[in-house]
């Protein structure tokens, strides 16, 4: 027989006692270490106590609803026969001095080892050693901050420094800001009449940053239209629909989703379509994307939509929200304007503005009819996209809007 | 295959060294007739004799003297201290003589010694029994720093410590001496020094601990891991010196680096980490590096203990911090 006695331990609270709730096992049941054996009330929780040991309960010392003192004897466990219980075999070759009756080895002389029965599947590699073949862009932290600042991204800057690095330069350049740095000399500056001028910050800042870039480098062209939303049955979602519309643009015309590089003259077209949505705030032009638009139901892009707008309220669009888009959607018709010119961002290549819904006299079949219908604005990056796939487009976004659902 | 927890992975390793090299003999406080204060060298006294497996009186200053005087001679010493709060008496005998008498002789005397002690926090010990001071040991020029953070690499690594040429100081993690098991073959084969080991790879952001934080860093490595977030996990093993071109490589493929050590924060081998990466791995930084560690205090008594010691939580927000803006 080798008898051991559990006693109540402390249970991380430092409290002095503990109420016993329920054994979860009897007296003659065999449990493995861990295992929980006992439900224990404490002025803060029910927790369950596990077993310190593998062996058979021989003893329960506080049955259900005792309340017991702190480090007293709680159960007695036969660990005769359980596994790994036996301690660390040593060659009997001489006679150990024995340790005092009744102390227990618990390899430690201060202090409480834990121990547990897991087993560490460990895959460790010792240090590689092969430099170099990494394709991350190189630039130190203020490039990067720059970057961001212009809202430039990296991987697109043409690195110019010393090991392939990206330098301020590179950035300016690609933000369109270096582009002609003598010819801006010669622009006389602007100045303004006496009184105190507000710098723009935030997102006033970025819109103007993102709309110089625009003029500077982009061949903005428009073209209008009107979708007619007639057979629309009552509660459609207008701007999940846009959404989607500007989805089926896409399919309809790949040449309008993806992005332009003027200095290289090579343009990069995307499947998949990532629509920046404008939304006007008293701080400014905020501008979330909503990825992946073209796989997305009507309900999926409306839970979208009311995330961002939450977020957008409360000015917590985290930045990784507005990078990356490959479109961009402008939905201004709320107040007023029927038609507009969008500007496109670059790099990308198209822009979509709806003006407010409206019912218009329009001819059907020889007589008159009147129908709800949606003013549409597309401009486009004429460098890189002609005016035909700008219509086919077009036409893609409204034969898609016409449908009833 | 045995499998063994971290202390009786020392074990094997002190028996396969005392089998195998006569030259080889262990001393220190109670670590002979009884086996150690955790029991790193129960036993050993019994298979190899007192001659082998030496007690020796309270005198931590004496122990690591009378080491590098063997070594010195051509002995391969294993002294054990018995906690890291007990080591600083030695401090005198590692940096003034173990750590230059190869330089002082111009390379006719080295000192192939291993000075072997638990140390850190979270078995509720006194205080100075759980601080993790081994940058003190890291300062030290021409003296080794070897931290495992597992049963295979404690005997693979204790191994290589002794047969080193020069000395050791050899950290063993107490709070994990008993946490898990692994299967190790005894097998007399020693793991490279001077590396790091890479325990998890990925993409997204490097975690570099070792010692007992290894299993927090894990554990926080698969919480961020649900979140899509792929952490490189990098075990330092040798404090000293520091195989940067690991974490260099590191950085480069996730250009994020977050530390985590259990010491004290300032002038921890973090910042050592930290500024090599600064100097020559800067260009890959996406984010600021970020250290999670104890605080700049004495290690408390046990009830906050855990609140010293870098938790999952704590972990998995200071990855966190290098995803914003």
């Amino acid at each position: 027989m080798s008898m051991k006695t559990f006693n109540l331990p402390d249970l991380g609270e430092g409290l002095p006692e503990a109420e016993i709730v329920t054994w979860l096992v009897a007296e003659g049941d065999v449990v493995k270490a861990d295992q929980p054996i006992v439900s224990v009330e404490t002025a803060k929780a029910v927790v369950e106590v596990p077993a310190p040991w593998s062996g058979r309960i021989a003893k329960i010392h506080a049955p259900d609803g005792t309340i017991l003192p702190t480090h007293q004897p709680l159960v007695d466990i036969d660990i005769e026969d359980a596994e790994g219980a036996a301690p660390a075999a040593q060659p009997a070759a001489k006679p150990e001095p024995a340790p005092p009756a009744g102390r227990e080895d618990s390899g430690t002389v201060v202090g409480r080892m834990m121990s547990t029965e897991e087993v560490l599947e460990d895959t460790a590699v010792a240090g590689r050693r092969r430099r170099g073949g990494a394709a991350a862009t190189k630039a130190a932290p203020a490039v990067r901050a720059l970057a961001r600042q212009l809202g430039v991204d990296l991987a697109r800057c043409q690195p110019s420094g010393r090991h392939g690095r990206v330098i301020a330069e590179d950035v300016k350049a690609a933000a369109g800001k270096a582009a002609a740095p003598a010819a801006a000399r010669e622009v006389p500056r602007v100045t303004l009449p006496p009184g105190t001028p507000q710098p723009l910050r935030g997102p006033r800042r970025a819109m103007a940053q993102s709309m110089s870039a625009a003029r500077d480098l982009v061949s903005q062209c428009t073209i209008f239209d009107d979708a007619d939303i007639h057979y629309w049955p009552p509660g459609q979602d207008i701007t999940a629909r846009l959404l989607r519309a500007v989805a089926a643009g896409c399919r309809g015309e790949p040449a309008l989703n993806g992005f332009y590089d003027g200095e290289a003259v090579s343009r990069q077209l995307e499947e998949r379509v990532d629509v920046a949505l404008a939304v006007d705030t008293p701080d400014g032009l905020i501008v979330p994307v909503i990825r992946d638009v073209g796989r997305k139901s009507l309900a999926a892009l409306r839970e979208d939509l009311n995330k961002l707008k939450t977020a957008t309220r409360e000015r917590k669009v985290k930045p990784e929200d507005m990078r990356d888009f490959t479109i961009t959607l402008s939905n201004f018709g709320m107040m007023a304007g029927r038609y507009a010119t969008p500007v496109v961002v670059p790099p990308t290549i198209a822009i979509l503005g709806s003006g407010g819904v409206r019912h218009d006299v329009v001819a059907v079949m020889g007589g008159v009819e009147t129908h709800r219908r949606i003013p549409l604005s597309l401009t486009f990056d004429h460098r890189c996209a002609t005016g035909g796939e700008a219509c086919r487009f077009l036409a893609a976004v409204i034969a898609d809007l016409a449908l009833p659902e | 295959m045995a499998r063994v927890t971290l202390i009786e992975a020392v074990t094997m390793a002190l028996g396969w060294e005392l089998d195998h090299d006569d030259r080889v003999v262990v001393l220190g406080e109670d670590v002979g007739v009884n086996g150690g204060v955790f029991r790193a060298t129960a036993g050993l006294q019994a298979r190899f004799g007192a001659d082998r497996v030496m007690d020796t009186p309270l005198a931590e200053s004496m122990i690591a003297g009378m080491s590098i005087g063997m070594a010195a001679q051509g002995m391969r010493p294993v002294a054990e201290i018995q906690f890291m709060g007990f080591i600083y008496p030695t401090v005198d005998q590692m940096l003034n003589h173990a750590g230059r008498l190869r330089h002082r002789t111009r390379g006719r005397l080295h000192v192939p010694m291993v000075l072997r002690a638990p140390f850190g926090g979270g078995i509720h010990a006194p205080e100075h029994h759980s601080e993790s001071t081994e940058a003190l040991f890291a300062h030290m020029p021409g003296v080794r720093v070897v931290i495992p953070s597992s049963p295979g690499r404690a005997y693979g690594l204790l191994l290589a410590a002794i047969r080193d040429p020069d000395p050791v100081v050899f950290l063993e993690p107490k709070r994990i001496y008993r946490l898990q098991k692994q299967e190790v073959e005894d097998d007399g084969k020693a793991l490279p020094l001077d590396t790091c080991y890479i325990l998890r790879e990925g993409d997204d952001v490097t975690l570099v601990t070792w010692g007992a934080m290894t299993f927090e860093t894990l554990r926080a490595a698969d919480e961020l891991s649900k979140e899509g977030i792929r952490a490189e996990v990098i075990d330092l093993a040798t404090i000293s010196p520091i195989d940067m071109d690991t974490i260099l490589e590191s950085v480069e493929k996730t250009g994020r680096l977050v530390i985590v050590h259990e010491a004290a924060r300032s002038c921890g081998v973090g910042a050592e980490v930290a500024a090599g990466v600064a100097e020559k791995g800067v260009w890959d930084l996406q984010a600021p590096i970020v250290r999670v560690t104890g605080y700049d205090t004495v290690m408390p008594l046990f009830r906050l203990e855990y609140e010293f010691l870098p938790s999952v939580a704590r972990i998995v927000a200071g990855v966190k911090q290098t995803f914003e803006d």
